[in-house]
């Protein structure tokens, strides 16, 4: 039946434009998986890019020594086991044996120290990568299958590290003879998926790798196309021709369009994400800690998340997600109180009708009809905010790390660690990038603390230390954290959405 | 005719620098691209950063970035790109393809249809005709070219499957970028095509034309129309320089992999050698374009070709 609607279309195409137009080409060839991603990274090699959309792909191609999958639980990669020693100061790796690289070379020890000697090495600090992997001293072999890290500080993240992005282990023969530029646009790694073309800014075609050590995929092809343009992504997944959309591509308005299709469906997961509106605690209104209080106390998150967010969001108390490392269950946000908020900025002397200044990214529709919502519940504390839209990378890379900012201004932040660790320094350790404004010793001895403790639930309780003493200073209005959102055609079936965008196809099937 | 040439020339190097250092100039005043490399990239120090920016070879003065960029163009080596590494020249010599390609199908879609209604409207003028052509391309001018892009796709690609959404893949997925376009020339180019008509009509030569007792068809299309050639040519000439800049926006839309796309990506990215690259070729191209619309007049008009 299929076949003869098919047919048919095909004979009404024909009849309409008269032999000149062609039938619609459908990407539903037997076993082949077809994503849409937003961005083209431009090289393949790990320690080239950060960004996320290279993961989605790249997750695919190349392992790394431990493994991290949809349920964010650390599992043996190409390392069997590993033993941390010293404090953390060694790590020692049993490898996996019979390993072998896409183009014939075998997996061993040498492979790792080559990796990582040139990702520490002249070539790596050229890419964004190696600054990640610093806590790293060296690797050195201890006989084919073993190797061992030397640290030169104790990492407590390294392990997770290991399972992403720079840690990807490449094969060193093949980079040697062929080059690194050939390298970058012909990847080859131990993965599921084995490279077979790439054409920049167009798409990137993978087959399946029959060998691969966890199993072969049950899909024998893989195709991404690059399409930055969310309508245009959608689009061509009502048209049947993409059967998957990736995130950060689907923005909540457009939910409802996929649902409405009978072949299409929304699928989520909490997403590495958070979102929260940081204050100028140096200048202004926002230097006295009761005023942030009632700023937080003043806007009803619970609402925003129903109404602007169609519910794709959880509120969050700290400045990260459930998923977080470092997350406390039991931390409750302040609550949504106008009256008690009033009280508080009588108390603190403030006068209604104070103003304030909200500076955001001015690309994210979304956020700022967020934006506009809060600005509606200040005035109803007696606050009158402005909303100042910035160029993002204006906003990113001048206002806010030169502390040029109104009293509030839109942080989204999402490390793929999933770790507070890198969240937490990264905004309140003083003179980092993103912290302009806050200069706290205690803060700063908590953050250096939770780094030196290789003891997993010891550690995860000096972060939980930390994100309530950040609670208690009031240092930002807590938003959300936003889901990711995959559009997938019903065609496609075991798909997991993943928290991280490091998605991989082994076990997805197509009908 | 070679003083002519040599006097061209001289001008569009002249232009070409002038473009290339305000883009070049500009664009650096916009952010650090180093910073944008390690976004989300947890503990970036100084230190990382400086190196970062080494290796992008921008630790280097102004004026010796822009003099190797030069130095580029003569050679025809662009450089890198800033994400990924991928050489400039091969960005480039695929996207150059792809835009001109549907530039210039936009074009002749335009020219096919403006110019029978641009002469139905003269020849009718004022009549319901006229008025329904006049109506129908203000309607056309009206449209911002992004939604005309999305109504197709939405009626020729989701509610109809006729037509791909979006990507170059075959002659089917010109379509509908090429009469997004296409419908928005029109509307200018009908307008200009029937003020052009309505003044050659009234010439004394086309009474004769009419008095030697030639069917109408040949009047208007033989007499008539060669002698709109030259303001029409002009004007189509300009158009497609035109034409390449709103392209970005319809390439956007339907994920075209031309130069319009390049340059929107490399200014999100901050990548400096695709976005000074591209705009160096945009430019070479409407200067080439605007000599040849000179050349053309030539080989239309045997008044200008004698001279």
């Amino acid at each position: 039946m299929i076949k003869m609607q098919r047919g048919l279309r095909t004979a009404f195409v024909a009849m309409a434009l008269a032999g000149t137009a062609f039938a619609p080409v459908s990407a539903l060839a037997a076993g082949k998986l077809t994503v849409s991603s937003p961005q083209d990274p431009g090289s393949w090699d790990p320690i080239d890019t950060f960004l996320v959309n290279w993961a989605s792909v790249a997750t695919n191609i190349f392992d790394g020594l431990t493994y991290r999958g949809p349920d964010l639980k650390l599992v043996p990669g190409l390392a069997t086991s590993w033993e941390v020693l010293d404090d953390g100061m060694r790590i020692r790796f049993k490898l996996r044996e019979g390993v072998k690289f896409h183009n014939g070379e075998a997996f061993d020890a040498e492979a790792v120290k080559f990796t990582f000697d040139r990702l520490l090495g002249a070539e790596g600090a050229k890419g964004p990568q190696q600054s990640n992997y610093n806590s790293i001293g060296s690797v050195d072999i201890i006989d084919a299958n073993t190797v061992e890290f030397k640290m030169k500080v104790a990492d407590p993240v390294i392990l997770t590290k290991l399972a992403g992005y720079g840690g990807m282990i490449v094969p060193p023969k093949y980079i040697t003879e062929k080059g690194d530029a050939y390298f970058n646009a012909h990847p080859v790694g131990t993965g599921a998926f084995k490279f077979v073309s790439y054409e920049p800014k167009v798409n990137i075609v993978l087959a399946a790798n029959a060998d691969y050590f966890g199993g072969a995929p049950k899909i024998s092809d893989l195709e991404y196309k690059f399409i930055a343009e969310p309508a245009t992504a959608v689009a061509e997944l009502q048209a049947g021709r993409v059967d998957l959309v990736i995130p950060p591509t689907i923005p909540i308005g457009m939910i409802p369009t996929i649902q409405g299709n009978a072949k299409l469906a929304v699928v989520t997961s909490p997403g590495p994400t958070v979102y929260a509106l940081r204050f100028n605690t140096r200048d202004g209104i926002t230097k006295d800690p009761k005023v942030r209080q009632a700023l937080i106390m003043g806007v009803d998150r619970d609402a925003i998340i129903k109404s602007i967010l169609g519910g794709q969001a959880q509120p969050i108390a700290s400045f990260q997600g459930p998923l977080s490392f470092g997350f406390d269950k039991t931390m409750k946000p302040l609550p949504y109180d106008p009256a008690k908020a009033q009280a508080l900025l009588k108390e603190a002397g403030v006068a209604p009708g104070a103003a304030l200044q909200i500076d955001l990214r001015g690309n994210e529709a979304t956020f700022i009809e967020v934006a506009q919502a809060i600005s509606a519940y200040l005035q109803t504390i007696g606050i009158t905010a402005t909303i100042k839209p910035y160029e993002t990378n204006v906003l990113l890379n001048d206002i806010i790390p030169n502390g040029k900012t109104g009293a509030m201004f839109q942080q989204s932040w999402g490390g793929w660690t999933l770790d507070y660790d890198n969240t937490a320094v990264a905004m309140y350790k003083t003179k980092e990038k993103w912290n302009p404004y806050d200069s706290d010793p205690k803060m700063d001895e908590l953050l250096a603390k939770q780094r030196t403790i290789t003891n997993v639930a010891e550690r995860e309780k000096v972060l939980q230390e930390i994100a309530r003493y950040a609670a208690d200073r009031a240092l930002e209005m807590p938003l959300y954290n936003l889901n990711a959102i995959f559009g997938i055609n019903k065609r496609v079936k075991n798909f997991t959405p993943v928290p991280d965008s490091r998605l991989k196809f082994t076990d997805v099937t197509v009908d | 005719m070679a003083a002519f040439l040599v006097k061209r020339l001289l001008q569009a190097v002249f232009v070409v620098i002038a473009v290339t250092l305000t883009v070049a100039f500009a664009i650096r005043l916009t952010g650090d691209p180093a910073l944008m490399l390690t976004q989300g990239a947890g503990s970036v120090t100084e230190a990382d950063l400086v190196k970062i920016r080494e290796g992008l070879g921008l630790n280097e003065p102004f004026l010796v970035q822009y003099f190797n960029f030069l130095k580029g163009i003569v050679t025809l080596d662009f450089g890198k790109s800033f994400l990924g590494g991928t050489p400039v020249s091969l960005l480039i010599g695929k996207a150059l393809p792809a835009t001109l390609s549907l530039a210039f199908t936009s074009l002749i879609v335009s020219i096919v249809i403006s110019i029978p209604l641009g002469i139905k409207a003269a020849t009718a003028r004022g009549k319901w005709a006229d008025q329904m052509i006049r109506i129908l391309s203000l309607v056309g001018l009206s449209f911002p070219n992004f939604w005309l892009a999305t109504m197709l796709v939405l009626l020729f690609a989701i509610a109809l499957p006729l037509l791909p959404p979006s990507g170059m893949d075959g002659f089917a997925s010109f379509i509908l970028p090429a009469v997004t376009m296409g419908i928005i020339l029109t509307a200018t180019n009908v307008r200009l095509v029937r003020t052009t008509m309505l003044e050659t009509l009234r010439s004394q030569y086309i009474m004769v034309a009419r008095a030697k007792g030639l069917s109408e068809n040949v009047v208007l299309y033989k007499h008539a129309l060669r002698n709109c050639a030259i303001p029409l040519i002009t004007f189509f000439g300009l158009q497609f320089g035109g034409l390449l800049g709103g392209i970005v926006v319809v390439e956007r839309v339907f994920n075209w992999p031309g130069l319009g796309t390049l340059a929107f990506d490399a200014v999100g990215a901050r990548d400096y050698p695709v976005l000074q690259a591209v705009i160096t070729v945009l430019s070479l191209m409407i200067i080439g374009i605007n000599l040849l619309v000179d050349i053309a007049y030539g080989l239309v008009d045997p008044r200008i070709r004698t001279e």
